[in-house]
C-alpha cells in the first residue's frame, strides 16, 4: 500500500478505501460496453491508453509529442460495493494486438468475464487462453443475440475446450439482472479457486 | 467553493492531447511508478487553490474535492490519456495537493478471501 503526505483532512477516508477490478473481455461488438453499462452505477466512461506508454518509464514519456502512436479505448464502470470497497469493471477488445494492455490491466484483477457470441466463438479463444495461462479466474458469458443459434452451456464449454470447473453462463448483457448473475458466478468461481489454492484472510 | 465551480471542468475544452506533456516535461514525479489505473486520489487542499494552478492541475484538484476518484475516472473526465493524467497526478501528489492509495501488490498471487466475499456480497445486492 502506498501513501503520500499522510496528513490532511481526507486521509482517514482514503486509508480505509480499497479499489478492485474485474475485466470484461471478448471480440469486437460482443457486448462488453453494454455489460459494463448494465451493472455500473455511472454511465460507462471511456479512456484511452497509448500503445507506447504501457510500462513506459518517465524517460519514455518525455518528448513523445511527435511520435505516431496507437491508442486503445478502454470502457469502464464503477460499483460501490460498500463504504470501504469500490469495484471497477474494465471492458476492452480481446484481439491479440491488445494483449499488451491486458497484461497491465490483469495484474491484481479479481477475475474476468469472457463474452462470447456463438456465431463467432473463435473470437474469444485468445481471451480464454490469456486468462487460463495467467491463472486468472474467469467465466464465459454467452451473449445470446437475436437470431443466433442457441447452444447449451456444455456445448459451448466443449467448443472452447475449457474445463468443467469453468462456469459458462448464457446471458443477455443488456439486462441488468442477467449481467449481474454472470458477475455473481464469476465471483463465486473466484472464491472456489481461492479456497483451493489457499487464499489468505486479508487485512 | 460552489458545486458549479466543481463541475465547470466538464464544459471546458480540454485542449490538445500534447499539452500535459508540455506542461510536465522534464519533471519526474516521485510517485509516478506507484500509480495504477485504479489508484484512488483525493484532494487535501481546498478547491480555491485551483486558481493558483495550471488548468489541468486545477481541474483535477476540483474534481477530487468531494470524494476519491480513480486515475481512470480522472482521465475519462479530462479526456486525456491515462499515461498523461498519471504524470499530472504525480505532480499534484509531490506538491501536496493530493494524496493517493494504490492497490496493494497481490500477496504472492494469493487472493484475499475477505475482500472477494465482500465484493460477492455487494454484487449480489445490486
Ligand atoms: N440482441 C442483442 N444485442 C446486444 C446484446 N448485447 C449487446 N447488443 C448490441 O450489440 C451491439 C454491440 O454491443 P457493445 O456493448 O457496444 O459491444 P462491445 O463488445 O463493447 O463492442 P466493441 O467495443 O466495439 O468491441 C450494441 O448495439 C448492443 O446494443 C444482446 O445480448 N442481444
Ligand atoms: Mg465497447
Amino acid at each position: 500500500m502506498a501513501f503520500a503526505n499522510s496528513d490532511g483532512p481526507a486521509t482517514g477516508e482514503l486509508a480505509g478505501l480499497r479499489a478492485v477490478k474485474l475485466l470484461i473481455a471478448g471480440g469486437f461488438g460482443v457486448g462488453k460496453t453494454t455489460m459494463v453499462g448494465a451493472v455500473s452505477e455511472i454511465a460507462p466512461l471511456r479512456t484511452e491508453e497509448r500503445l507506447s506508454d504501457i510500462g513506459a518509464s518517465v524517460d519514455d514519456l518525455t518528448g513523445v509529442e511527435g511520435k505516431t502512436t496507437t491508442t486503445v479505448a478502454l470502457d469502464f464502470g464503477r460499483i460501490t460495493i460498500n463504504p470501504q470497497v469500490v469495484l471497477y469493471l474494465f471492458g476492452t477488445p480481446g484481439q491479440d494486438r491488445f494483449w499488451f494492455m491486458w497484461k497491465e490491466l490483469s495484474v491484481g484483477a479479481l477475475g474476468a468475464v469472457v463474452l462470447a457470441d456463438t456465431r463467432r466463438l473463435e473470437d474469444c479463444f485468445g481471451s480464454v487462453d490469456f486468462f487460463e495461462s495467467r491463472g486468472i479466474p474467469f467465466v464465459v458469458g454467452v451473449n445470446c443475440f437475436d437470431g443466433a443459434d442457441v447452444y447449451d452451456e456444455d456445448e459451448v464449454r466443449a467448443a472452447l475446450d475449457i474445463g468443467d470447473h469453468v462456469p459458462v453462463r448464457l446471458c443477455d448483457v443488456r439486462d441488468r439482472d442477467s449481467a449481474k448473475l454472470v458477475l455473481v458466478s464469476l465471483l463465486e468461481h473466484a472464491m472456489r479457486v481461492a479456497l483451493t489454492t489457499g487464499g489468505h484472510a486479508g487485512a | 467553493m460552489t458545486r458549479d465551480d466543481g463541475e465547470r471542468w466538464f464544459e471546458e475544452d480540454p485542449g490538445p492531447l500534447v499539452r500535459p506533456f508540455a506542461v510536465t516535461r522534464g519533471r519526474a514525479g516521485a510517485h509516478l511508478q506507484d500509480l495504477d489505473i485504479i489508484t484512488l486520489v483525493v484532494a487535501v487542499r481546498p478547491a480555491a487553490d485551483a486558481a493558483t494552478l495550471d488548468r489541468e492541475y486545477g481541474e483535477i484538484l476540483r474534481m477530487c474535492q468531494r470524494r476519491p476518484l480513480s486515475v481512470a475516472e480522472i482521465a475519462a473526465n479530462l479526456d486525456l490519456l491515462v499515461a498523461a493524467v498519471k504524470v499530472l497526478i504525480s505532480d499534484l501528489i509531490d506538491s501536496g495537493h493530493l494524496i493517493f492509495r494504490s492497490p496493494p501488490p497481490p500477496a504472492d498471487g494469493r487472493p484475499d478471501l475477505k475482500l472477494l466475499q465482500a465484493v460477492l456480497d455487494g454484487v449480489r445486492k445490486l
